[in-house]
C-alpha cells in the first residue's frame, strides 16, 4: 500500500491554541488516509470541517499536534518536497503588485528555472488558464476568477506530479469551472496525482477517483465515488425523456416483476444526498463514523 | 569632536565578537533544548537535533538564485508602493535648504562646514525611516496577507526568504541613498562660495603621542590647568621650559609634499593651539609658538623658526627635508636632513613651546598633526556616505530579524527603541561597566536609593558584608555587558564630523570598525531569523 501511496497520513491532528496557548479549536482529529499515485482524490465537507488545515498540514505550513505525515516519501517540513507539488491556496494569494508575467517568471525562479524556460512555461500557462488579455495588468485590477485562473497557473508552474488544489473552482464561473475540471481529468490522464478539496458536491462528483467527507475535523466517510453511491436496493434506468404511455407501460412491467416503483423523475445529484445525509447523521450522533444503511444491516446480520 | 579615534583592534574585536555570540548561541542552544524537552516531550530531543541539522543546510546551501529572486521582488515591491516618494521630500529639502542655511554672517569655512553636515544629515534621516518601516513592514504583511504561503510551498528555504528580504531592502536603500548623495554631492559644490572652494578637501592626519615638559623641564603628566573645568586642553607656560612633545610614529619619505612657496620638499604640519593670556601683552598680536624636532634616539635637536598662532584657524607650518638650522652649541648655521638625521624607524618628536612671557599656548594631543598629500573631498564624503550606507543595512538586518517574529508595528517600535538606546544609552552603559560612572549594582543601588544614600557615601557596613548583593549585582553587570554588546552603538556610522570639518575619514579607526559591526550583527540575525520563520506557523492570527 505504502509504495503506491503519494499521501499517507496517520492519526493526524491539529489543535489550534490562542496566545497562550490554550487550546481553542480541534480542527482535525485522528485522521488517518492514504491517497494513491495517479488519482483525484477529494477531501469533501461542510465549511470549517478542517480541509484547508489538513492541506496546510500536508504543505508543512502548520505543525500537526499529533501524527504523522509523509508526502512524496518525506517529512512535511522538508522543502525538497515542494520541487515536484503545485499548491493552490484557499484564496490565491499572491503578489499584487505584480503583473501575471511577472508572477509566473517569479514563482519560475523559485524552482531555479533558466529564463528561457520560465518565458516557454509562463506563456503556455498565461494561455491555458485564458488570461492573455490581461498578462500585463497587475493582479490587483484583477477579479476574483482571474485571481483563480492565475493562482493555478502558479501552481503548475513546475509541472508537478502532486497537486494540492483548496477550493479549486471558487469564484470561477460556470465556463471557468467546466474548464477546471477538464484540467483536473488532464492532469490525471498526464498520471499526476490531484488532490482537491471541496464543498461543491457537483465538481468532486465529475472529477474524483475517491473522496473522504470529513465534518468537524473527522473523517466519516472514506471510498471510491461510485462505491459510496451506489444503493444496492435501488435499481436506477435512465433515459432519454419519455411519452406519457411509454411510462405507463414501463409501470406495468415493473409491477409484473414485483418491483416497488418509488420516483420517476430527472435525476437530481446523488452526492448531494450522500452528503446531507451524512451531515445530518453526524450532526445526530457526534463522534462516530457515519455507517451507511446497507453497512449497518450487513453488520447486523453478522452478529 | 575628537578626530583622533583609535584604529580598531581587529583581532581584539573578533575575539570580543566571539565571546559574545558563543556565549549567546550556547544560551539559546540550552534554553532551545530544554524548551524541546517540556513542549515536544520524547519526541522533542529528536525534534531538537533534526532542526539544528536543517538549519545548517538550510544557512549553508542557500540558493543564490532563490535568494536574488526574492531580493527582486522586494525591490519591485518597495518600488511599486512608492517607496520611492521619498525623493519628493529630498528635492523640497534641498530645493528651500539653501534659503536658511545661507548665514552671510558667518565666516565662509563655517558655511561649508554647516552646508556638509546638512547634506548629510538629510540623507540620513530621510533613509533611516524609510529602511526602518520597509524592512519592519515586510515580512509581517506578506504574511498577513498569506503570500507567503504561496512562496514556502515552492522549494524556499526560509533562510533564503530572510536573506533575500534582506538583500532586497538593502537595494532599495542602496539606490535611494546613491542617487542622494550623488545630489547632495553636487548640491554642495554648487552652494559653496567661490572663495572657500579650496577648503573642499579632505585632510589625512597622523596623530602623534602626546607627554609633557614642566617648566624646568622636567617630565609631567600635563601642562598648566588654566582653570578650565574640562582638561581637554593642557597649558604650556611661555618662554620657560614647559613644552609639549608629540612623538609619531610611521613616518616616511612619502609623506613629502612639495611646498608651494619654496618649490621644494617638506613635511606640512598642523596645529590648532589655543591661547591664554594672563597680560594683554601686544594687543594686536597673536601668540607666538615654536617647533623643536628630536631625534628619539640621539637627542639632535632642531629648532624651527618661531610661528603666529592663529586661534580657530588651520596654523600650518611646513617643515622641508633639508633643514637651515641655527646650532646654539657651535654657533653656526647647519644643514640636517629630516629623515637622514631626525626620524627612525619612522619616528619622529616634535617638540612645541609658547614663546611670550607669561602667556600660555593650550594643547591638546589632536592639536597637533602632520598631514599627508590631501585628498579630494568627495574621498570624505563619499566614506561619510558609505557610513549611512552601514547603518542603513544595520537597520534593515535588524528589522527583518525583529519581523520574523513580531508582526510590523511592534517590531517598528522594537527597533526604534533600540536605535533610541543604541544612540543615546550606549556611552552612559560603557562608563557604567569600565567603572567610569560612579555608583554600584542594581540592587546595590536599589538599597541606596531606599536610604537615600547618594553613590558617593560610604557603603553601609551591613551593605560591605553582604556577599549576597555583591554576587547578584556581579550578574546583573555580567548581564548589561552582554546587552551592551547586543545593542549596537548606532554612533559608530556617523562619519560626518571628520568631512564637515575637511579630514578624510579614517579607515581602520572609522570604517572598518562600522564594516565589522555590521557584519558582526548580520551572522546571528540571519540565524535568528532563520530559526525564528522556521519554527512558527505562518498563519497569521
Ligand atoms: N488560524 C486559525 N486559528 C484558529 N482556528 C482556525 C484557524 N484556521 C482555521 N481554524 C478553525 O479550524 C476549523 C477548520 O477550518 P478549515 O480547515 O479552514 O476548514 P475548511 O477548509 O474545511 O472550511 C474551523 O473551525 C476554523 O474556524
Ligand atoms: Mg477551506
Amino acid at each position: 500500500m505504502s509504495e503506491n501511496a503519494v499521501i499517507e497520513i496517520r492519526n493526524l491532528t491539529k489543535i489550534y491554541r490562542d496566545f497562550w496557548g490554550r487550546p481553542k479549536v480541534r480542527a482535525v482529529n485522528s485522521l488517518s488516509l492514504d491517497v494513491n499515485k495517479g488519482e483525484v482524490f477529494g477531501l469533501l465537507g461542510p465549511n470549517g470541517s478542517g480541509k484547508t488545515t489538513t492541506i496546510k498540514m500536508l504543505l508543512g505550513l502548520l505543525f500537526p499536534t499529533e501524527g504523522d505525515i509523509r508526502i512524496l516519501g518525506k517529512p512535511a517540513t522538508d522543502v525538497a518536497k515542494n520541487e515536484s507539488i503545485g499548491y493552490l491556496p484557499e484564496e490565491s494569494y499572491l503578489y499584487r503588485f505584480l503583473n501575471a508575467e511577472e508572477t509566473l517568471d517569479f514563482y519560475g525562479r523559485l524552482f531555479s528555472m533558466s529564463p528561457a524556460e520560465r518565458k516557454q512555461r509562463a506563456d503556455e500557462l498565461i494561455k491555458m488558464v485564458g488570461l492573455d488579455k490581461a498578462r500585463r495588468r497587475q493582479l490587483k485590477e484583477y477579479s476574483k476568477g482571474m485571481t483563480r485562473r492565475i493562482g493555478l497557473a502558479q501552481a503548475l508552474i513546475n509541472n508537478p506530479q502532486l497537486v494540492l488544489l483548496d477550493e479549486p473552482t471558487s469564484g470561477l464561473d460556470p465556463i471557468g469551472t467546466r474548464e477546471m475540471k477538464d484540467l483536473i481529468l488532464k492532469l490525471k490522464d498526464e498520471g499526476k496525482t490531484v488532490v482537491m478539496c471541496s464543498h461543491l458536491l457537483a465538481d468532486v462528483q465529475d472529477v474524483c477517483d475517491r473522496i473522504a467527507i470529513l465534518y468537524n475535523g473527522e473523517l466519516k466517510q472514506l471510498g471510491m465515488v461510485e462505491e459510496l453511491l451506489a444503493s444496492q436496493d435501488k435499481t436506477q434506468i435512465v433515459s432519454s425523456t419519455l411519452s406519457d404511455e411509454a411510462i405507463e407501460e414501463i409501470k406495468q412491467v415493473i409491477a409484473k416483476h414485483h418491483g416497488n416503483l418509488q420516483e420517476i423523475s430527472s435525476p437530481t445529484t446523488s452526492l448531494e444526498e450522500l452528503f446531507l445525509q451524512t451531515v445530518a447523521e453526524s450532526q445526530a450522533r457526534p463522534g462516530q463514523r457515519f455507517v451507511s444503511e446497507s453497512e449497518q444491516k450487513t453488520a447486523e446480520s453478522k452478529s | 569632536m575628537n578626530f583622533d579615534a583609535k584604529p580598531m583592534n581587529i583581532p581584539e574585536a573578533l575575539s570580543t565578537w566571539g565571546l559574545v555570540f558563543g556565549s549567546i548561541l550556547v544560551a539559546s542552544l540550552a534554553i532551545g533544548f530544554i524548551l524541546a524537552l517540556v513542549l515536544g516531550g520524547k519526541r522533542g530531543i529528536p525534534r531538537f537535533f533534526e532542526n539544528l541539522g536543517e538549519g545548517l543546510t538550510d544557512l549553508i546551501r542557500m540558493s543564490p538564485k532563490r535568494v536574488g529572486a526574492i531580493a527582486n521582488l522586494t525591490l519591485k515591491e518597495a518600488i511599486r508602493r512608492k517607496a520611492l516618494l521619498v525623493f519628493v521630500v529630498f528635492a523640497v529639502l534641498f530645493m528651500f535648504g539653501g534659503w536658511f542655511l545661507s548665514n552671510t554672517n558667518s565666516r565662509e569655512e563655517l558655511q561649508l562646514s554647516v552646508y556638509v553636515s546638512f547634506v548629510l544629515t538629510s540623507i540620513g534621516w530621510l533613509i533611516f525611516p524609510v529602511a526602518l518601516i520597509l524592512a519592519c513592514w515586510g515580512l509581517p504583511e506578506d504574511i498577513r496577507l498569506r503570500s507567503l504561503h504561496t512562496v514556502v510551498t515552492k522549494p524556499v528555504r526560509r533562510s533564503e526568504i530572510v536573506l533575500g528580504r534582506i538583500l532586497g531592502f538593502v537595494g532599495v536603500g542602496t539606490f535611494v541613498v546613491g542617487i542622494m548623495s550623488v545630489l547632495g554631492y553636487v548640491w554642495i559644490i554648487r552652494q559653496v562660495p567661490e572663495n572657500v572652494k579650496s577648503r573642499l578637501i579632505a585632510r589625512v592626519p597622523v596623530y602623534g603621542s602626546l607627554d609633557f615638559r614642566d617648566r624646568q623641564g622636567e617630565e609631567a603628566e600635563s601642562g598648566v590647568n588654566t582653570g578650565d573645568i574640562n582638561p581637554y586642553r593642557s597649558y604650556i607656560e611661555g618662554a620657560s621650559k614647559a613644552r609639549a612633545k608629540w612623538t609619531f610614529d610611521g613616518l616616511s619619505p612619502s609623506d613629502l609634499q612639495i611646498d608651494p612657496e619654496t618649490g621644494k620638499p617638506a613635511l606640512l604640519v598642523e596645529n590648532s593651539f589655543q591661547a591664554f593670556r594672563t597680560h594683554k601683552g601686544v594687543i594686536d598680536e597673536v601668540l607666538h609658538g615654536q617647533y623643536t624636532l628630536v631625534n628619539p634616539e640621539t637627542d639632535l635637536r632642531v629648532s624651527l623658526p618661531q610661528f603666529p598662532v592663529y586661534e580657530f584657524r588651520q596654523n600650518l607650518a611646513w617643515i622641508p627635508e633639508e633643514l637651515e638650522y641655527y646650532n646654539e652649541e657651535t654657533q653656526q648655521t647647519e644643514t640636517r636632513n629630516l629623515f637622514d638625521d631626525l626620524v627612525v624607524d619612522g619616528k619622529l618628536a616634535v617638540e612645541a613651546r609658547c614663546v611670550d612671557v607669561g602667556q600660555f599656548l593650550g594643547m591638546a594631543r589632536p592639536d597637533l598633526f602632520i598631514r599627508l598629500p590631501d585628498r579630494p573631498f568627495a574621498s570624505s564624503y563619499f566614506k561619510s556616505v558609505f557610513g549611512i550606507w552601514m547603518m542603513m543595512v544595520l537597520i534593515v538586518v535588524l528589522g527583518v530579524t525583529a519581523s520574523t517574529f513580531v508582526k510590523g508595528p511592534v517590531a517598528t517600535i522594537l527597533l526604534f527603541t533600540l536605535i533610541l538606546v543604541g544612540t543615546g544609552f550606549n556611552q552612559f552603559m560603557n562608563d557604567i561597566l569600565s567603572g567610569e560612572v560612579r555608583g554600584a549594582g542594581l540592587i546595590e543601588s536599589g538599597i541606596r536609593i531606599l536610604n537615600h544614600g547618594n553613590p558617593i557615601v560610604e557603603k553601609p557596613d551591613s551593605l560591605e558584608e553582604s556577599v549576597a548583593v555583591q554576587n547578584v549585582d556581579q550578574v546583573f553587570t555580567g548581564l548589561l555587558w552582554g546587552i551592551s554588546h547586543v545593542i549596537p552603538n548606532f554612533n559608530i556610522f556617523s562619519f560626518k564630523a571628520y568631512t564637515a570639518n575637511g579630514f578624510d575619514v579614517p579607515m581602520m579607526a572609522a570604517v572598518m570598525p562600522a564594516v565589522f559591526m555590521v557584519l558582526g550583527f548580520f551572522i546571528p540575525c540571519l540565524i535568528l531569523g532563520y530559526y525564528s520563520l522556521k519554527l512558527r506557523e505562518l498563519e497569521a492570527k
